[in-house]
């Protein structure tokens, strides 16, 4: 009999029948009769004073219902922690990048309110602008916040060990700049959201929020309206990633506030080239990196001076910092660290949380600088990851680096043994070096990524296990599917808890009228935290259920087992009966009864220590090693990626469809960054705001992935499992840029590595 | 712009059955209408504002005999409605002018290719138009019709600018004729972008040769992309002609070719790295149309 | 305002609809079929594939008058009431979506391809996909769904 009977099958998403079917609604498909849309009017200039907005025209017009301005919100402001509360839902005195909102108009239909937007006239006093991080960190800059020195929006400065001596006593030492591109989530879902607020002070909304929770203290902090009158309803969500999707928008606050003027639903839906200019990106770094190694190679010290664009507000920003060095420590052995990073104000697009978040950019500084050593040292690129990287603990043990963060697993040297006897890597000697035009090349990273993450501020999460009496069960939490596979998921640990089959749970969207509070999804935590409260809830209501069972055949309760919706009693399997006889059992006893369980997660209570990076980030840590095969053609620089073989310790693999298309879809979003994705901006504008100009993978750019799976079966996480994909969007770039050394001898250090970048260099080495 | 669009602007359309009645359309409307065919570059251009939106749409989908691909005495007409994806998918096309299958296949997506004409991809000339190149190399006509009569232009003087053509406001592009080329000619046409789809070209490289006894017959190069209309670049076809095409000889080719391009710098790329590729892929193009038989 | 004969999923309308309006949003609100996603609204995403008079079109490009007599599936037109059409079926067998955003399109321009080439090589199917974005599943199990339902579809 296998361990488990629906942890690790090969099934089908559980919501896979609505999508394919085009049943599945996405918050852009909601109506309400009556319902009016929502249009902005955004800054045409990255960084001005609002003199003067003439609404008179705009009112005039047939069919406008409603317009508001910044003013209209009172003077409320949000931000991720309390004294980074900078950002107002409408612009009030000045905008602070390119395309800020300053006024929204509510119309009978879409055309209309386009119409009343273009007839709404905003008067502007521009302001100097400042675009470059390292140049607005200079005195003299313009300062975007009059409330922080020299646009420093969040700076940390954290010091473990003693990098100088180890510096000094280091056999080599590099020192490089590394820059990660502007990119963005590339979600193909634009936000959109439906909102009805109710005269009577009840504020329902349909919105594609990843975090719906952040969304509803949003609204009731903005509108004062007590939480348990804000209603967020989740959608289908048409893809995440993390930052604009867990974090609320201009247009949902004109969109609430509109329908409160109105009384009628309003509905606000973002054109693509909106979202591009203007959501939150990934934060672009500027990385000093130091890396100090013995002759062996033993990694002696790291310092990294990160300087991160922050664009025109605060938004998750702290983390984003906090994220960039605290695993920094991780996959490998690191006895001193110093890390300073300073976030900086600039009139662009505000920087703001993706996946990998802030892991991605300092990773791959440390992996191609300890290539660029190891080739150095002559040192082989396998080996000297070997010699480095941290060991898996012991049963019972725990490996802690120098700040505090700690593993259970660490399938790491397992992930690059299996990486390196792969054919991709063992055989790259075999395969041809060039072929015509094209260089070949093979390249290896080995990395880390948190799950489990938390924040600041409210961090629990619930689920609630509910028995029908037919016996399926329903399972309801505050925990998002973003896309990602979450509820499907979270539905196996349930049957898998209960012994039931997996078809026998259903579980639907959050409503925060009726799941429970939770942080949404971010950080890889959904699977380990809800899943954590899904289990336990599962259990409170097995125990229910055993008892019942129990006396039903006058037996003791540990004597008693259900798999795949079958109970029988283990000493005596002659005795057993369908799930569902067991159910109706105990539901009907006596008057009837209601079986429920509950269960809240428990992993990560330590706070999280953001301004001193001590301590853990996640509950625990994923491990990949990739290699990565590119083709270039060595006269136009263009660049061609074969293979990726990427090898995962997520301690298990609870879902492995779910888990795998997971990895490949990250570890191309990390091609995309490597390759062909950034912003090209022209002081706050941004040129290619289109799909066009902003390059993802299409399926034609595509390597072939294979995935190889190392288990480590982690203590901290239902079943065994760990976070799965965020680490590879950190591996992929890392082997990618080592490929591209193999194959022209030339090291990138800003990414995206374009092909004219590639000619560009491969010219100035001649 | 203050606001982003996801709405057409207001227009209104019309849809005439005779040609007759479309240049009468034009005429009345000068200056107030737009013509669509395939909808691909318009309606683009509309929703994001980047054109005035004009007061009525003609649509050219109900004229009759322009959806065709025939074989004409001397060569091959394309009508003005024929798809992009009909050029890229058509039998005689492919055998006779694959340069210009080529240059269709590379084109946006398959779903753009259903719709968009080649006449309309000529039309909006932008510098990168993919069917530009291979139509200069292959000498097109362009049969201009209009209230006033017919008039046939070569496509050498079509062009006049970035986005500009020597389309009057009152004239349709009927349709483009292509002479056959002579015998055992071969074309080639490449195109170079970041990705493997999508993409404007970067540089596009139409070459055209005509080998007889091992000389160069007549050989024509076009280049798009890197400069303010596609272009043709004779000196270096100039070097070619009558010429046996070694490698030294194609490389002075390639070079003298870049030198004939005008790129400019812009978030794409830089006006250097241009001329460069020009000078690589016209090399790869010609010894890639002598390498094979035709 | 136009009228409008569309017939679409083998079900005729008549519509009154502006000249201004796009196939897609009469599709999405006249018609209240939602399963055709507006992505980039521009052509170059896919989300909006369904197909008119059997090929794949970005139904954002097209004017809603232009559609006028054409034969418009979209991606509520392919299963047979509970059964699901063999590319549906793959894409959930094979897990080739996650968010489920880009699927409609991308199915859609599957069942294209696979109608006019059903034994298609890997490179052919990504020529077939190549107008459609995905940012959640890489293609991979894209590919692999579109394979699968080549193959069952042959096997019929």
């Amino acid at each position: 009999m296998a361990e488990f009977s629906v942890i690790g099958q090969r099934v089908p998403r559980v919501d896979a029948k609505e999508k394919v079917t085009g049943q599945a609604k996405y918050a852009a498909d909601y109506s309400l009769t009556d319902m009016l849309w929502c249009k902005l009017v955004r800054s045409p200039y990255p960084h001005a004073r609002i003199v003067n907005i003439d609404t008179s025209q705009a009112k005039k017009l047939p069919g406008v219902k409603g317009i508001i301005t910044g003013k209209d919100f009172g003077g409320w402001t949000w931000g991720w922690m309390p004294k980074t509360r900078d950002e107002p839902p409408l612009a009030v005195d000045k905008v602070c990048y390119m395309a800020e909102s300053v006024a929204g108009v509510a119309a009978v239909d879409e055309d209309t309110a386009e119409e009343a937007a273009e007839l709404i006239k905003v008067d502007y006093e521009e302001l100097p602008g400042v675009f470059d991080p390292e140049e607005a960190m200079k005195d003299g800059a313009p300062q975007v916040h009059d409330y922080v020195k020299n646009n420093i929006s969040v700076q940390y400065h954290w010091d473990f060990g003693d990098v100088d001596r180890a510096f000094a006593e280091s056999y080599l030492v590099r020192e490089d700049r590394f820059r990660t591109a502007r990119a963005t989530h590339g979600y193909l879902e634009p936000p959109a959201i439906l909102a009805y607020y109710d005269p009577t002070g009840y504020i329902t909304v349909w919105a594609s929020k990843q975090s719906p929770y952040f969304h509803y203290r949003h609204l009731a902090a903005c509108f004062k309206v007590p939480l348990s009158r804000v209603r967020v309803i989740q959608p289908f969500i048409g893809g995440g990633f993390g930052g604009t999707k867990n974090d609320s928008l201009a247009g949902d606050f004109c969109a609430v506030l509109l329908s409160k003027i109105t009384g009628r639903p309003v509905k606000y839906v973002e054109s693509m080239e909106e979202e591009l200019v203007t959501s939150r990106r990934r934060h672009s770094f500027v990385i000093y990196s130091r890396m100090g190694v013995s002759k062996d190679g033993l990694l002696k010290a790291i310092q990294h001076r990160v300087i991160a664009d922050g664009g025109g507000y605060t938004a998750i920003g702290p983390l984003s910092m906090y994220l960039g060095g605290f695993m920094t420590t991780l996959p490998y052995h690191l006895p001193n660290f110093k890390y300073d990073v300073y976030r900086v104000f600039t009139n662009n697009p505000i920087g703001a949380a993706m996946r990998g978040h802030g892991v991605t950019h300092t990773r791959f500084a440390a992996e191609i600088q300890m290539e660029m050593l190891a080739e150095e040292l002559g040192i082989d690129p396998v080996e000297i990851r070997m010699r480095n990287a941290i060991d898996q603990p012991k049963p019972g043990e725990i490996y802690e680096t120098i700040n505090k963060v700690t593993l259970k697993t660490c399938g790491l040297k397992q992930a690059i043994k299996e990486a390196a006897q792969d054919p991709l890597w063992r055989d790259r000697d075999k395969m041809p070096k060039k072929g015509g035009n094209i260089s070949w090349g093979v390249g290896l990273s080995g990395t880390s990524y948190s799950g489990g993450a938390r924040q600041m501020g409210h961090q629990a999460c619930a689920a609630i296990i509910r028995l029908c009496e037919d016996g399926t069960v329903n399972l309801i939490t505050g925990a998002t599917d973003c896309g990602q596979g979450s509820d499907t998921v979270l539905c196996m640990i349930a049957a898998e808890e209960l012994g039931i089959k997996l078809e026998d749970v259903a579980i639907k969207r959050v409503d925060s009228a009726y799941t429970p509070v939770d942080p949404g999804s971010y950080g890889s935590r959904v699977t380990i935290l809800a899943g954590q409260a899904t289990q336990k809830a599962a259990r409170q209501v097995k125990k229910q259920l055993l008892e019942v069972a129990a006396q039903n055949w006058q037996a003791k309760a540990e004597d008693v087992e259900i798999r795949l919706s079958e109970v029988y009693l283990k000493s005596d399997p002659s005795k057993k009966m369908p799930f569902s006889k067991l159910a109706r059992i105990a539901c009907y006893s006596g008057t009837g009864a209601v079986i429920i369980g509950t269960g809240y997660s428990s992993y990560g209570l330590e706070p999280l220590d953001i301004n001193n990076g001590i301590g853990n980030g996640g509950t625990s840590y994923s491990f990949t090693a990739q290699t990565a095969r590119v083709g270039v053609d060595t006269e136009t620089g263009q660049i061609t990626t074969t293979d990726f073989t990427i090898a995962s310790d997520c301690g298990r693999l609870l879902s492995p469809i779910q888990a795998e298309s997971q990895i490949e879809g990250a570890a191309v979003q990390g091609l995309g960054q490597t390759l062909y994705e950034d912003f090209i901006m022209d002081r706050g504008r941004t040129i290619n705001p289109t799909f066009l100009g902003y390059k993802m993978p299409h399926a034609l750019d595509v390597p072939s992935i294979k995935l190889i799976d190392i288990v480590t079966d982690d203590p901290d996480g239902p079943f065994g499992a760990k976070e799965a994909s965020e680490g590879s969007i950190v591996s992929a770039p890392p082997a990618v840029v080592s490929a591209i050394h193999d194959a022209t001898g030339i090291w990138f250090k800003e990414l995206p590595v374009t092909p004219e970048k590639v000619i560009k260099a491969l010219k100035e080495r001649t | 712009m203050t606001t982003f669009y996801r709405r057409l602007p207001k227009f209104d359309y019309l849809a005439p059955a005779t040609l007759d009645e479309a240049f009468s359309l034009l005429s009345e409307y000068k200056g107030r209408v737009k013509v669509i065919a395939g909808g691909t570059d318009l309606v683009p251009k509309l929703k994001r504002r980047e054109m005035g939106a004009p007061e009525y749409v003609i649509d050219l989908k109900g004229l009759p005999g322009l959806d065709e691909i025939k074989q004409a005495a001397g060569g091959l007409t394309i009508g003005a409605l024929v798809t992009i994806g009909a050029v890229e998918s058509s039998a005689i096309i492919g055998e006779k002018f694959a340069i210009l299958a080529q240059a269709a296949q590379s084109m946006a997506s398959p779903q753009i290719r259903n719709r968009g004409t080649i006449a309309g991809n000529i039309c909006n000339a932008v510098p990168s138009a993919d069917s530009a190149p291979p139509l200069l190399t292959l000498g097109a006509r362009l049969k201009i019709a209009s209230g006033k009569g017919e008039r046939t232009a070569n496509i050498e003087d079509f062009f006049t600018g970035p986005n500009q053509t020597a389309l009057g406001d009152d004239e349709i592009l009927q349709e483009i004729q292509i002479p056959d080329m002579p015998p055992k000619s071969k074309g080639i046409y490449l195109k170079l972008t970041p990705r493997r789809a999508m993409d404007l070209a970067i540089v596009g490289v139409a070459v055209l040769v005509t080998p007889e006894d091992g000389v160069c017959k007549d050989i024509r190069i076009a280049l798009g992309a890197v400069a303010p209309t596609p272009i043709r670049a004779k000196k270096a076809e100039a070097l070619l002609k009558g010429q046996k095409l070694d490698g030294a000889l194609i490389e002075k080719a390639a070079r003298t070719a870049a030198g004939q391009s005008k790129p400019i710098d812009d978030h794409r790329a830089s006006a250097e790295y241009r001329r460069d590729m020009v000078e690589v892929l016209v090399r790869r193009a010609i010894k890639q149309a002598i390498g094979s038989r035709s | 305002m136009r009228e409008l004969n569309l017939t679409v999923n083998n079900q005729s309308y008549r519509l009154s609809v502006p000249p201004w309006r796009t196939l897609l949003e009469v599709i999405r609100e006249d018609l209240g079929l939602t399963g055709t996603k507006e992505g980039c609204g521009l052509g170059e995403c896919g989300a909006c594939t369904v197909l008119m008079d059997g090929r794949a079109v970005n139904s954002c490009l097209v004017l809603a008058t232009e559609a006028d007599g054409r034969e418009i599936t979209t991606i509520e037109g392919l299963a047979q009431g509970d059964k699901l059409h063999p590319i549906q079926q793959a894409f959930l067998d094979h897990g080739g979506l996650q968010c489920g955003f880009c699927t409609p399109g991308m199915i859609m321009s599957a069942k294209a391809l696979l109608d006019k080439n059903p034994t298609p090589t890997e490179e052919e199917i990504k020529q077939g996909i190549a107008g459609n974005l995905c940012r959640c599943t890489g293609y991979t199990k894209i590919i692999e769904s579109i394979k699968a339902a080549a193959k069952n579809m042959e096997a019929k």
